[in-house]
Formats: C-alpha cells, sequence, structure tokens
C-alpha cells in the first residue's frame, strides 16, 4: 500500500504529462505537418511550369518553334543557377511540363487545365495561334494561374477583364495600323502616290477582324491617302480561293493586303499568282518571309512585305546572341517571331518571380504586372505589359527580296534596305 | 464583275471539278461494293501527297508523273490494308459501326505515322510549271491546275472502261446494283471486295498525289477534302461513277459563283447546306433523279 500510495501520484503525472503531450501533438500536428507541407511546397526543388502549345496538326510547326525557345530560355536561366526566390533563399531551376494540344481547341483548354489543376505550376505558358490562345484564356481566372501566350494576339482575348492573362505579342491592330503608317511613310516620301486603292483580305477570326480594325483606323485617321475599295473575309485553312481572288482582280485595287496562316498564305498566293493578279504592293499581314513559305513559292513570294513581332535580323546584342545560341541548339535559325516571343516570355517569367520574391501565384501575376525587361528581344527592346496583359512593343515592317534575302525597311532605326514600292512583273 | 471576270471563274469551277471527282472517285468506289464510308480517306491522300514529294525530291521524277506512279503503288497498298484488316469486318449492306471505327482509327494511325517520318512541317511542291499561266484575252488558266484536271478527266475516263469493258469491272457493278444476285451469278465477292478497295485507294492516292501539286500540305492534309468528298458522293447518289463527276462539278460551281452573293468565310457552310438539301431533297442523289426522270418517260 504505502508503495502503492508513493506509486499514486507519479503515475498522475506521468498520466497528466502523456495526456498533454497527446493534446499537443493532436493540436499541433496538423499545424506543424501543414506548416512543413506548405514549407516544400513554397520551395520546391524547381519551378514547374505548364506549357500547353500545338507540337502536331495544323500549328503544329509554330508551336514547336514556341517550345524551342522557351526550352532554350529555361537551359540558359538554369545554366545560371536559375532563378532567385528570395523566399526559398535560394535559387531554383526551371522545369517544363510539355503537353501537345495537336492544334485542337477543345484539347487545348482540357490540357490548360489539367495543367493549372494538377501539376502544381507556377505558371502556365501556351496557346499559339488568336483560335488556340482564346481557348485556353479562358481557364487562367478560373484556376487563378498566371498565363502567358507568346503566340495569340487578338484583342479579344485581354478585354475581358481576365487578371491572370498576359501575352508577349504587340496587338494585331497595332500590325495593320503599322502596316499602314509605313504606307503612308512611303507617300510622304513620294514614293507612292497618294489616292492609291487598297484590296483587304482577311481571315475569319478576331486576328483577321483587328487587322481590318487597325488599317481603317489609320485610314479614317489620314485623310486622302488611301482608300479600301474591297474588303472580305475568308474561312480560315479554304482550300480554293479562285472566286475570292477574281473579285479582288475586279475591284482594280493598287494595293493587296491579307492576314492569313502560314499554310492560307502559301495556297492563296499561289491561286494568286496562278490567277495573274498583280498589285504594286502585297501583304500577308505577319506572313512574308517564312521559310517553308518561300520554297513554296519561289520567286513569287519576292517583294512581299511583312508586318513582324520580330525578325533576327533586329541590330541588337541580344538577338544576334540568342539568334546564335538558337542556331547552336537546334542546327537552324530562328524562323519568324515564334522561338523569340516564346524566349522573352520565360525571361519576363524568371523576372517576375525574381520581383515576387516568392513562388506565389498572386505574387508573381502582381509582379508580371510590374515587370519591365530592358534587353528584351523585340523591337524597341522593352517588354512590359500593359494594364489588359498585353504588351505593347513596335512592329517592324520587312520585305522579301530576290534570292531569299529579308530587308528592315521600317522604321528608319531598324532599316537595312530600302523598300520596293512597285513589284518587277 | 464582267463577263471576263465571270468566264474566269467559270474556268476555275471547271478545274476544280476535276480534282474534285478524282478525289470522290476513290470513296464511291468503295461505297458502292463494299458498302464502307472510307473514313481513312484523307490518310491515304496524305501518303499520297507525300509519295509525290518524296517521289519528286529523291528522283529526277516530275511530281505529276510520280502522281501516275501513285495509282499502282496505292492499289497494292490498298490490297494489303484489306488483306490485314479490312477483310475481318462483317459484310453488310450498309455501312457499320466496326467498319466506321477501323477506317478511322487508322485514319488517326496514318496521320501520326505521318508526323513521326515527316514532322509537322508545311511541305509542298514547286515546279516550273506550278506559278505559269496561259492567257486568252483575259481568260487566264494555271497550266499546273490544266494538267491535274487533264489527268483527272482522263483517269475517270479509265475507270469508265475498266468498269464497262473488263470481267472485274462487271463484277464490280453488279456487287454494287446487287450483292445477293452477283453472288448468284458466280462472283468471287471476297476476291472482288480486295480489289475494289485496293482500286479505290489507288484513286485516293493519285488525288493525293495531284492536290500535292496545287496545295501544301502537312500529316493532317485531305480533312477538307475528305468533306467535299463526303458531299459529292451523297449528291451523285453515292454509288453511281457518273453521279460522282456530276456532284463534283455542282460543288465545284457553286462554292466557286457563291462569293458572288455569300462571304467566302462561309465557302464551307455552303458544301453542308448542299449535304443537307441533298439529304432530305434529293436521297437517290442526282443518279436517282436521272433514273427517276428515264422511268417516267
Amino acid at each position: 500500500m504505502p508503495i502503492q500510495q508513493s506509486r499514486g501520484p507519479y503515475l498522475q503525472a506521468m498520466r497528466r504529462l502523456f495526456f498533454a503531450i497527446t493534446l499537443a501533438l493532436a493540436v499541433l500536428g496538423p499545424w506543424w505537418s501543414g506548416s512543413a507541407a506548405a514549407q516544400s511546397a513554397a520551395c520546391p526543388d524547381s519551378i514547374r511550369v505548364g506549357l500547353v502549345f500545338p507540337l502536331t496538326g495544323r500549328e503544329g510547326r509554330p508551336g514547336t518553334y514556341q517550345v524551342e525557345g522557351i526550352k532554350l530560355a529555361m537551359e540558359q536561366i538554369n545554366a545560371k543557377g536559375g532563378v532567385n526566390v528570395k523566399a526559398c533563399g535560394k535559387r531554383l531551376p526551371f522545369k517544363e511540363i510539355v503537353y501537345d494540344d495537336q492544334s485542337d481547341q477543345a484539347r487545348s483548354v482540357q490540357l490548360a487545365e489539367r495543367t493549372m489543376s494538377s501539376d502544381n505550376v507556377v505558371a502556365v505558358l501556351g496557346g499559339y495561334s488568336t483560335v488556340l490562345g482564346q481557348a485556353q484564356s479562358v481557364v487562367a481566372d478560373r484556376y487563378q494561374v498566371p498565363w502567358i501566350t507568346p503566340g495569340a494576339a487578338a484583342s479579344a482575348i485581354f478585354t475581358q477583364g481576365r487578371q491572370w492573362v498576359f501575352g508577349t505579342l504587340t496587338p494585331v491592330d497595332v500590325l495593320g495600323y503599322t502596316t499602314m503608317k509605313f504606307l503612308g511613310s512611303l507617300a510622304d516620301q513620294g514614293k507612292l502616290e497618294k489616292g492609291l486603292k487598297i484590296a483587304i483580305v482577311v481571315e475569319n477570326t478576331d486576328h483577321g477582324k483587328d487587322y481590318v480594325e487597325g488599317v481603317t483606323r489609320w485610314i479614317k485617321e489620314h485623310a486622302g491617302y488611301f482608300t479600301v475599295v474591297f474588303n472580305e473575309s475568308f474561312q480560315l485553312g479554304a482550300t480554293d480561293f479562285s472566286g475570292l481572288l477574281q473579285r479582288v482582280k475586279a475591284a482594280s485595287a493598287d494595293i493587296f493586303l491579307s492576314d492569313a496562316h502560314l499554310q492560307d498564305y502559301i495556297t492563296m498566293h499561289r491561286q494568286y499568282t496562278q490567277t495573274g493578279l498583280y498589285h504594286r504592293m502585297v501583304s500577308y499581314g505577319a506572313r512574308g518571309p517564312e521559310e517553308p513559305a518561300r520554297k513554296a513559292l519561289g520567286p513569287a513570294a519576292d517583294y512581299i512585305f511583312a508586318g513582324t513581332w520580330w525578325e533576327k535580323g533586329l541590330p541588337y546584342k541580344q538577338v544576334s546572341a540568342f539568334t546564335q545560341a538558337y542556331k547552336q541548339k537546334y542546327g537552324r535559325d530562328p524562323d519568324n517571331f515564334y522561338p523569340a516571343t516564346a524566349y522573352d516570355s520565360v525571361r519576363v517569367l524568371a523576372a517576375a518571380i525574381e520581383t515576387a520574391g516568392s513562388l506565389d501565384r498572386t505574387a508573381v501575376r502582381d509582379a508580371l504586372r510590374k515587370v519591365r525587361l530592358t534587353d528584351s528581344l523585340m523591337p524597341g527592346q522593352v517588354l512590359e505589359f500593359q494594364k489588359n496583359g498585353q504588351a505593347m512593343a513596335p512592329f517592324v515592317i520587312v520585305q522579301n527580296k530576290p534570292g531569299d534575302k529579308v530587308d528592315f525597311v521600317y522604321p528608319e532605326d531598324t532599316k537595312t534596305g530600302e523598300a520596293v514600292t512597285k513589284i518587277p512583273r | 464583275m464582267g463577263l471576263t471576270d465571270l468566264l474566269n471563274l467559270l474556268v476555275a469551277a471547271i478545274l476544280l471539278a476535276g480534282i474534285y471527282t478524282t478525289m470522290s472517285m476513290g470513296m464511291t468506289v468503295i461505297y458502292g461494293v463494299m458498302k464502307m464510308v472510307n473514313l481513312a480517306h484523307a490518310g491515304f491522300m496524305m501518303l499520297g501527297a507525300y509519295f509525290a514529294l518524296e517521289l519528286s525530291q529523291r528522283t529526277p521524277i516530275d511530281p505529276l508523273a510520280a502522281s501516275v506512279l501513285a495509282v499502282p503503288l496505292f492499289f497494292l497498298l490498298g490490297v494489303a490494308t484489306y488483306w490485314t484488316m479490312v477483310r475481318f469486318v462483317p459484310v453488310a449492306d450498309e455501312p457499320t459501326l466496326p467498319s466506321l471505327l477501323l477506317l478511322f482509327g487508322l485514319w488517326l494511325v496514318l496521320q501520326n505515322v505521318g508526323y513521326i517520318v515527316w514532322g509537322a512541317d508545311d511541305r509542298s511542291i514547286l515546279t516550273a510549271m506550278t506559278m505559269a499561266t496561259l492567257r486568252f484575252g483575259g481568260i487566264t488558266i494555271p497550266i499546273i491546275r490544266l494538267i491535274v484536271f487533264g489527268i483527272a478527266v482522263l483517269s475517270f475516263v479509265a475507270l469508265q472502261l475498266f468498269l464497262n469493258h473488263t470481267w472485274f469491272g462487271r463484277s464490280v457493278r453488279a456487287l454494287t446494283q446487287n450483292r445477293e444476285a452477283g453472288q448468284l451469278v458466280g462472283i468471287d465477292t471476297r476476291r472482288t471486295a480486295m480489289l475494289t478497295f485496293g482500286l479505290g485507294i489507288a484513286f485516293t492516292g493519285l488525288a493525293g498525289a495531284l492536290l500535292a501539286t496545287l496545295y501544301s500540305f502537312t500529316p493532317d492534309f485531305g480533312a477538307s477534302f475528305m468533306l467535299r468528298s463526303f458531299v459529292i458522293i451523297v449528291l451523285g447518289g453515292l454509288e453511281s461513277f457518273s453521279g460522282v463527276a456530276i456532284g463534283a462539278v455542282i460543288v465545284a460551281l457553286i462554292e466557286t459563283f457563291s462569293i458572288l452573293v455569300v462571304p467566302a468565310s462561309y465557302q464551307l457552310a455552303i458544301s453542308f447546306i448542299l449535304l443537307v438539301v441533298a439529304l432530305l431533297v434529293l436521297p437517290g442523289g442526282i443518279e436517282g433523279l436521272l433514273q427517276r426522270r428515264r422511268l417516267q418517260r
């Protein structure tokens, strides 16, 4: 009994201690483990970025080039140790999770949702071409993941008040407007007469609509320069343009402006030449100097001018470095703007993460709104997003010349050759 | 638009009808005998296009000559496809789900094989004739389209002669009209079906190779042409070879001239409206209409 009496308080004290520990574990355990998990989620081994692009299908080629640009940028950043994430107290490398949407709208949305909801990504890059970009853009706000498109520029994506959507391409209406500024400058220099007639033929997408909006806005603001005598849209991916081109012929315009995707540009310009059409100047919007088009069209592609977001001949040292690195990695020159805008989308994301100092999606989104990349590959060398999330770099105008040459013809500070204002017959 | 412009449109429509006829013929031959809708049509057209490209790049053979060479090769490919896959599909008097699924699956496989072998780049064939034109007053005729039209017409005539003057051709026509009666008079249905599938694929390969000289292409190539083929064969009467030619002319004329009254962006919609109208108003197609006229006389 005495022993029992003497052990009673001890056992009681032990019971209390055990109870206290159990209670503490019950109360603090989840907090502790949650905090540890949160710590590991906030500071993972890498910065996961979802890529949803068309690697096959109709848009497979430009989509592949965009992914190549992204991978090159990530590789270069990772080679320097990665992105400095202040909250983690270390530099973290990028890790890409790539999905092929097969140029299919429904699949594009599905994959964007999948990577945003299941891959624990900090941001998603995706959406080459207006149609696929538009499809993806609707899910970013739903999942609250920063989404950057390096390949879709239609204003419809950026005018819906979406908060998580960003784009490194300048709006397409600026393409139309710059095209007209270029033609207007030629008229001012006396290289084109004032009062020339223009025929416009564009794809039936928001891309096409924006282009026409830019062209007509400039014409309204500058009365007496040009008149539009024909304005029609066509089915994206159409197989025959004979009827449409016959109507263009009947309109007797002096300048032919089109806005088309690569396949349509090739098909239409073949039929344009076969139909015996002639205009003093011809443009297919942002298309013109692409290698497959020059192969498919031969000398018929000479003198076509294009407003482009980027060209490898831009006289900036970062452009030369990018072109060299791209060629070294992929064994060919970057084709058109595709890899360049994608490359800059990674760099701007890296800058935003460093500014945010964490991988928190909201912080990264807010930083993207403020970040300013001053060694951008884009014309003007500055990449920053407007309030609506879209970049606003100037366009440059290039013109195909014989022998697969491409000259910068506008603006003056990028010029590498004179614009030919009357295509030789 | 002046008279010259309208004549130019007419020329464009007729040239377009030639290629539409060739690409629809293969589908009609197969449907007529086997009652199968060849959903792999676009896949074989794509292979035909790459065949012409490869041959013109690796050998001095002209791409248009390559299109003719596609005929025997694609015939063998069709026979092989029949022997390895299609023959296991149950025979029926109307398209069955297994046949649709098999051929749709085959199309997807061919597409993906295309991506593996050739990648997603736009390819095209450029010859000295591609941009050349003939001019008669204000009428402009693209030489390449004229040649493609010529090959299409010749192949159509050859098919008609073949169907009307050979034992195999008569077997094809007999099975198209009445399978049981054909069997009763001793036609080997399985052998005829195998050769018919080969013939259909031969025409499809030819069409693909010809289209490659006109358009740029990727492994996705052919889908929009296949949809037009559906419209044309429904309009033609599904099993009628001459009906297909008439259907092709109608579709080409409507697509080309509709631009005068309907925006160009509705071109594809016009084809589908035609399909719906044909199904509602002319369930037997042009051929059915002509037959009814003949009976009324």
